[in-house]
């Protein structure tokens, strides 16, 4: 675009300007073709009306094409269209100016428009405090001496296969609008359309957590921070089996366990020193077994690309690692130079990768836990201890207390009844320090008892939440057992505790969930691996293994998975129990 | 007959009993702290030699848990008499330990065993570390390794930027030797990206392992007076020093942008050091194998550390010096807890370990190991002079470049000075960090920041010299009271209970009754009321479990509006911060996204599912993933990564640098609360279902528009919900803790930068159980109590001003 009034302008702004003008542009084109469904769909007498409108809708569609496009420099490559893309690249002080700038625009429109006098006012005191802004901001933006505003330009261009697709898209789109608005209302399908969208948009922001969890536990260390940003797809170094002769694998037995090592002593009388590779919890461990216990099995190397003397590029595997950090490599590809051997820096190599998960990040994981920790299994076998005697001893005590709350006389009730309500105001900080004094004089340090013996006595909110349901079953049931020579236990028993078991699953939910994620109580009461449950494990884990963060991330998944199941089998009452704790009851 | 009979079997069975007892049955011997992996095949050496010496004992190494050496735990142990047999105990501590008995002296068997050559003898050892791990006199603790810091510094950096350093004047050849060179340097060679965040950082004052304890040495810093009874953290000296860090990262963009750079470093073969992102580094000797193993390629340059222009140049204050280079003194040494229930073959392996011959066998088995895998071995400096040197002679690297910086750590040994031996030495650590890094965020002038850290530190000095001033108090009076208390309320309730006049019937129900309450009560009295009982007591004393309890009277609660204040005041603060922009964005949150559903014609329970789950992730798990999402490195963190290519690119507006920095990590835990935002969305939801369909009718037949509608018919009716969870919120912000003990960075220093991240419950829990404080740590709980009583009446009594309860109509 030339000059105007003998002035260059901003080419940058007239960019800005010929996009806007395109984006209205096909706009309106998207219009007429709306407007063109609806011609079809109009009754007679609405025709006219609907043919008009979808005239004016393209012939502003093919105006504002056309200049928006003579505004657009010149396409350079073959393409038909494409769809151009502005942004200012400003200082936020700019961006509130224009911010202030629209809403002082749209407040003094409505203050014109209002109705009566005190909508005028009111509207007239919002712009004020519009203008207001606008001034601080541009005040703001003068004393900012670094501030200045460029733009990016760009553009989608359409190559015709997009093109296809999205008008394809668009046919199938509006028909589907079409064929729904003849169905319902149209304001409601809208309406319908903008909150899917809205909630679809909502639950995708809600998982990406747990993807970016999943997609990290399964990624090579060097993607972690990757100079292009984070990697959603996990690669792996292609490895190749290789039987290294001159130093060998072997798979061989240890403590009932299968080990891979290489020999690195051999014996007179047929024994050999295996020095172990893996798992990775025995790893450095030597010991001597029978020869003939030995078997042989190929290494997986990792295969590497460099450059070949003569310049051309090779794929190679890893034969030795030499002292000073060069690597043997023996070339597999291209074909001429197959299974010749060089020596290279290891700046010249480039490790040769695939897309694929790393899942040997778990197996890994869970080989670093220590060895009297079973792989991790130990930690869940007290976690499950902690969880299962947790929800059996509150729902009995609770439930039994409740029952002699709610339905039986005693002299005292109602007092001892305001002293547990009490309690559940008391905060479990002022009960901490003498309750270790207590369980230390008890010698329960580093057991799993002060964890889960206390749920045995009760917890007065659970009390609370049972009475109220005791309370809501018939007199009458109860009262026809005792007719029958029903003890109270008896009653309690087999009469009322069965009514009221949906409440019991809701408690039985929060204690898992409590017991589970009980994290301070181990961090004061445990010491050693064995008697750790998987909360305290983890963040021990986080601890030891921060520079591999595969393998934490691989552990915090495990972590998560077995809550998650019991979530999705047991939905319902999670969701019952959110309902009762946080209306308290009501 | 059948009594002789009913004897003989007896008999046989207490034999067959001993008969048991009698096999050979291994002692566990139990050793923390410790660490055990892949590549500490030389310990494992020492222990399986250790074992085959003495068949009779089992050693057990914790690796994690209490093994990973967090001195919360070998407290909690030692207290709750689970004690482990050795301890391997970071030095400067030594002396912490030992003033608090913790710790067993080791003269006397030191004095039994002189004859044993594997028996340590002070003449092997160099002075300084040994006079490190004895405390009044006595030895508690055998020294191990010895580590004392040097520059590093990246050649191929230096060629790569020979023209920009010469352009400032520089030798690209050396190293910088002087405070004001290294800033030059620094500068030279520290690059950003067009974004701002940095591409290369020259040097970063605090990375490695630097701390202000060598800048401050280096300037004549003491942190303690020579007798010990003062702290003088705060001095022109030492001040000086912290202005230097601070200046030192201000070429570097400052200390936030400088810990965004650090969360995007990786370890091994992808070092930051290794792969060029940091160009210069103060850090010990421990890096040299990681470097030779993963970098052995790596064009190495090792020089000592710089020091301030005016010792180099000897004049000023320090034309008398007579060192030019300084640098200070760490390492590890291992020690026999008190209660240890094996500590003679803890002594046993003490001796086995420390010795130089144990030395030789670890060096030996580590460097085979790395030969086989092809790499080349290089030792650790060690406390011992006789094995340092015989390990130098074995085991020297044939790699000149490992060569020479190893020989430039020995010879700085010479320079090396420790940290003060001091029974406050843990404190004083962790309040040296607290005013680093409370300066270095520019939250308090360096002075300040020193002033505030002197006064704590100076707080336990006094608390210890002036114990004497407080009477000692008999720990079984509030047991006594406490069991009064109950025997007169069940004496009371059994006279109440005969006066009663009840029929036989009614008596049954009752004592079926109490029966059935039994074990709340039991509960009740056992775990809360004389807990509470014994908290109140405990308030008023000084008490650590292990000596004996001083009454102190008010002194707990003066000091928490005292000495203590400005903690205190800042977790009220964080708390207050988090309930007051944390709540309401959560339940606002919540509200959204079930007005969205309950307007959702389909697919609601689907959509319910996926914004519930976040809230059941274990919160150990969910934070763990949450220190990676917010990580400010944007390659690395899920949130700056969407700043990054949003707000960034849009509005250029930097991503922060969330729990790096001291002004968003609150912001930080808030959007991670927002995740969890699932389970206040269900309670809305049922509370939307509960709001009666013909509110809505009548209020559209009087033409309320939609957005009048929520405010008169839906918020009103939704009130209860809103006011119950603002209520649970606030008393939730207080006693938050999990989060941040997983978030927070390691170690004991700050909750959080600028300890943005200390709640009152976790300030409790660090009084309680890593200072074991237990008085100061009552006091504290008794507070909170207080003011979650005072919240809940408040907002219970302000509640019937505008919550619509639907029962009142």
């Amino acid at each position: 675009m030339g000059p105007l009034r003998g002035r260059k302008v901003n080419p940058d702004l007239i960019f800005a300007i010929g996009t806007a003008l395109t984006w209205f542009g096909w706009f309106f084109a998207l219009a007429s073709v709306w407007k063109l469904v609806a011609v079809f769909n109009s009754i007679e007498f609405e025709r006219p009306r609907a043919i008009r409108s979808l005239a004016i809708s393209a012939a502003l569609a093919g105006a504002l094409l056309l200049v928006g496009g003579g505004m657009l420099p010149p396409l350079k490559e073959s393409g038909l269209w494409r769809l151009p893309l502005f942004w200012p690249v400003m200082p936020f002080s700019a961006w509130l100016i224009i911010l202030g700038g629209i809403m002082l625009a749209s407040r003094l429109f409505a203050a014109w428009m209002a109705a009566d006098r005190e909508e005028h006012d009111l509207k007239l005191r919002q712009s004020a405090g519009w203008a207001l802004l606008i001034f601080a901001s541009i005040s703001w933006y003068a004393s900012d001496q670094t501030s200045k505003i460029t733009s990016l330009t760009g553009g989608i261009r359409f190559a015709p296969s997009v093109a296809v697709g999205l008008l394809l898209f668009l046919v199938v789109a509006v028909a589907a609008m079409a064929l729904a608005s003849r169905a319902t209302a149209s304001r409601g399908v809208s309406r319908n359309v903008v909150t899917q969208i809205a909630l679809i948009t909502g639950s995708i922001i809600f998982a990406v957590p747990f993807v970016y969890a999943l997609s990290t536990s399964l990624k090579e260390d060097r993607d972690m921070s990757s100079p292009n940003g984070i990697v959603w797809i996990p690669k792996v170094q292609v490895t190749v089996p290789f039987l290294d002769k001159e130093n060998p694998l072997y798979e061989t037995a240890y403590r009932n366990q299968t080990v891979q090592g290489s020999v690195i002593q051999q014996g007179a009388d047929g024994t050999v020193t295996v020095d172990i590779f893996k798992p990775l919890s025995v790893r450095g461990l030597t010991f001597i077994t029978q020869r003939e216990k030995l078997k042989e099995i190929p290494k997986d190397a990792l295969v590497f690309s460099g450059k070949w003397s003569d310049g051309q590029t090779i794929k190679g595997f890893v034969v030795t690692d030499l002292e000073d950090g060069r690597k043997k490599l023996r070339v597999t590809d291209p074909a001429a130079l197959k299974d010749k051997e060089a020596t290279f820096e290891p700046a010249q190599l480039e490790p040769v990768r695939v897309d694929g998960a790393r899942w040997q990040n778990y197996g890994d994981a869970l080989s670093y836990m220590p060895p009297e920790t079973n792989g991790g299994l130990v930690y869940l076998k007290n976690t499950l201890i902690l969880v299962i005697l947790g929800v059996v001893g509150t729902i009995i005590s609770s439930s039994l207390v409740a029952y002699a709350f709610s339905r039986m006389q005693f002299p005292g009730r109602n007092a001892l009844f305001s002293v547990l309500l009490a309690t559940m105001m008391l905060p479990g900080a002022v009960t901490l320090l003498p309750q270790f004094l207590i369980f230390r004089s008890l010698g329960w340090i580093d057991t799993l008892y002060p964890l889960w013996v206390p749920a045995f006595f009760g917890s007065a909110f659970n009390i609370f939440l049972l009475r109220q349901f005791f309370m809501g079953i018939p007199m009458e049931l109860e009262d026809a057992s005792k007719i029958d020579g029903c003890t109270y236990l008896r009653s309690f028993w087999s009469v009322m505790l069965p009514q009221i078991k949906p409440a019991l699953a809701v408690i039985a939910i929060w204690t898992f969930m409590g017991a589970w994620n009980n994290f301070m109580g181990p961090l004061i009461y445990i010491n050693s691996p064995e008697n750790m449950p998987l909360s305290y494990a983890l963040q021990l884990f986080q601890g030891d293994r921060t520079g591999e963060p595969g393998l934490l991330m691989a552990f915090c998944v495990m972590t998560m998975l077995p809550v998650l199941g019991v979530f999705f089998f047991l939905q319902k009452y999670f969701i019952e129990g959110v309902t009762l704790s946080g209306l308290g009851g009501r | 007959m059948k009594v002789q009979r009913w004897l003989l079997a007896a008999l046989g069975c207490a034999l067959a009993t001993l008969g048991v007892a009698q096999a050979p049955k291994k002692r566990d011997l139990i050793i923390w702290g410790i660490s055990i992996g892949a590549d500490s095949k030389g310990q494992d050496a020492v222990i399986r030699e250790f074992e085959r010496r003495n068949p009779e004992v089992n050693v057990r190494i914790l690796s994690m848990g209490a093994g990973s050496m967090d001195p919360q735990k070998l407290m909690t142990s030692i207290v709750g008499n689970v004690a482990p047999d050795v301890i391997n105990q970071d030095r400067f501590t030594i002396s912490d330990w030992a003033s608090r008995g913790t710790f067993q002296s080791l003269d006397e068997l030191i004095e039994r065993d002189k004859a044993d050559p594997l028996a340590p003898k002070q003449s092997q050892y160099y002075d300084a570390p040994w006079k490190e791990a004895t405390y009044d006199g006595k030895v508690y603790a055998i020294p191990t390794s010895a580590d004392n810091r040097i520059l590093y510094w990246n050649k191929a950096i230096f060629n790569e930027k020979a023209k920009e350093l010469r352009a400032a004047g520089l030798d690209p050849n050396r190293a910088p030797r002087t405070w004001s060179e290294l800033l030059a340097y620094n500068k030279a060679l520290t690059e950003f990206n067009k974004d701002g965040s940095l591409k290369r950082a020259g040097f970063i004052p605090n990375f490695g392992n630097a701390w202000l304890y060598i800048y401050g040495f280096m300037n004549n810093a003491e942190f303690m007076s020579a007798d010990g009874r003062k702290c003088t953290l705060n001095t022109p000296a030492a001040e000086e020093a912290l202005q230097y860090m601070i200046d030192g990262y201000e070429v570097v963009g400052g200390y936030e942008k400088a810990k965004s750079f650090e969360s995007g470093f990786l370890g091994n073969e992808n070092d930051a050091f290794v792969i060029g992102k940091v160009a210069m580094k103060i850090d010990g000797d421990w890096i040299l194998n990681g470097l030779s193993r993963y970098a052995p390629q790596i064009q190495l340059g090792a020089a000592p550390p710089p020091v301030p222009d005016d010792r180099y140049n000897k004049t000023g204050r320090f034309a008398n010096e007579k060192d030019t280079f300084i640098t200070w003194f760490g390492g590890f040494s291992l020690a026999i807890p008190r209660g240890a229930r094996n500590a003679e073959d803890g002594w046993k392996y003490i001796k086995f370990a420390t010795s130089t011959e144990g030395r030789m066998l670890d060096y030996a088995a580590q460097r085979e190991w790395e030969r086989r895998r092809g790499r080349a071995f290089i030792p650790r400096m060690l406390g011992s002079r006789e094995a340092n040197e015989e390990a130098f002679r074995r085991f020297a690297p044939a790699d000149k470049k490992f060569a020479d910086a190893l020989s430039m750590h020995i010879e700085m040994a010479a320079f090396g000075r420790v940290r003060p031996a001091t029974f406050v030495g843990q404190t004083l650590w962790s309040e040296h960090v607290r005013a680093m890094e409370s300066a270095l965020y520019k939250k308090s002038s360096p002075r300040d920041a020193l002033a505030a850290s002197e006064k704590t530190v100076q707080r336990e000095l006094d608390a210890f010299y002036n114990k004497e001033n407080y009477p000692i108090v008999d720990l079984s009076i509030p047991a006594y009271i406490g069991l009064a208390v109950v025997g007169l309320l069940l004496t009371g309730a059994a006279i109440y209970f005969s006066r009663l006049k009840l029929g036989r019937l009614a008596r049954g129900e009752a004592i079926w009754a109490y029966i059935f309450i039994a074990p709340w009560l039991i509960g009740f009295l056992v775990l809360t009321v004389g807990p509470m009982v014994a908290s109140l007591f405990f308030s008023f004393t000084q008490y650590d479990v292990l000596n004996e309890a001083r009454w102190v009277g008010l002194k707990n609660f003066q000091d928490m509006f005292g000495s203590d204040r400005d903690l205190v005041l800042k977790a009220l603060g964080n708390a207050a911060y988090l309930a007051a922009v944390g709540v309401p964005l959560g339940l606002a949150t919540g509200l959204a996204v079930a007005l969205l559903l309950n307007t959702a014609q389909t697919g609601m329970r689907i959509y319910r599912t996926f914004f519930y789950v976040p809230a059941i992730v274990p919160s150990v798990a969910s934070a763990v993933l949450w220190t990676w999402v917010l990580t400010p490195d944007a390659n690395k963190g899920l949130i700056n990564a969407a700043w990054r290519a949003t707000l960034t690119d849009w509005l250029s507006v930097p991503p922060p640098a969330w729990l790096q920095s001291a002004d968003w990590s609150k912001n930080a835990l808030i959007l991670m609360g927002l995740w969890g935002a699932g389970s206040g969305m269900v309670l809305w939801l049922a509370g939307l279902k509960g709001v009666s369909g013909s509110l809505y009718e009548a209020a559209s037949l009087d033409g309320a528009s939609p957005r009048k509608q929520f405010w008169s018919v839906t918020f009103p009716m939704l009130s209860p919900i809103i006011f119950f969870n603002s209520v649970m919120g606030f008393i939730g912000a207080m006693q938050e803790f999990d989060r941040m003990y997983v978030m927070k960075p390691a170690g004991n220093g700050p909750v959080g930068p600028d300890d943005s991240m200390l709640t009152p419950v976790y300030h409790l829990f660090r009084n309680g159980f890593a200072f074991f404080k237990m008085g100061y740590a009552s006091s504290l709980a008794w507070m909170i109590f207080a003011i979650i009583l005072a919240l809940t009446f408040t907002q219970f009594k302000l509640a019937p001003r505008w919550v619509h309860y639907e029962a009142e109509k």
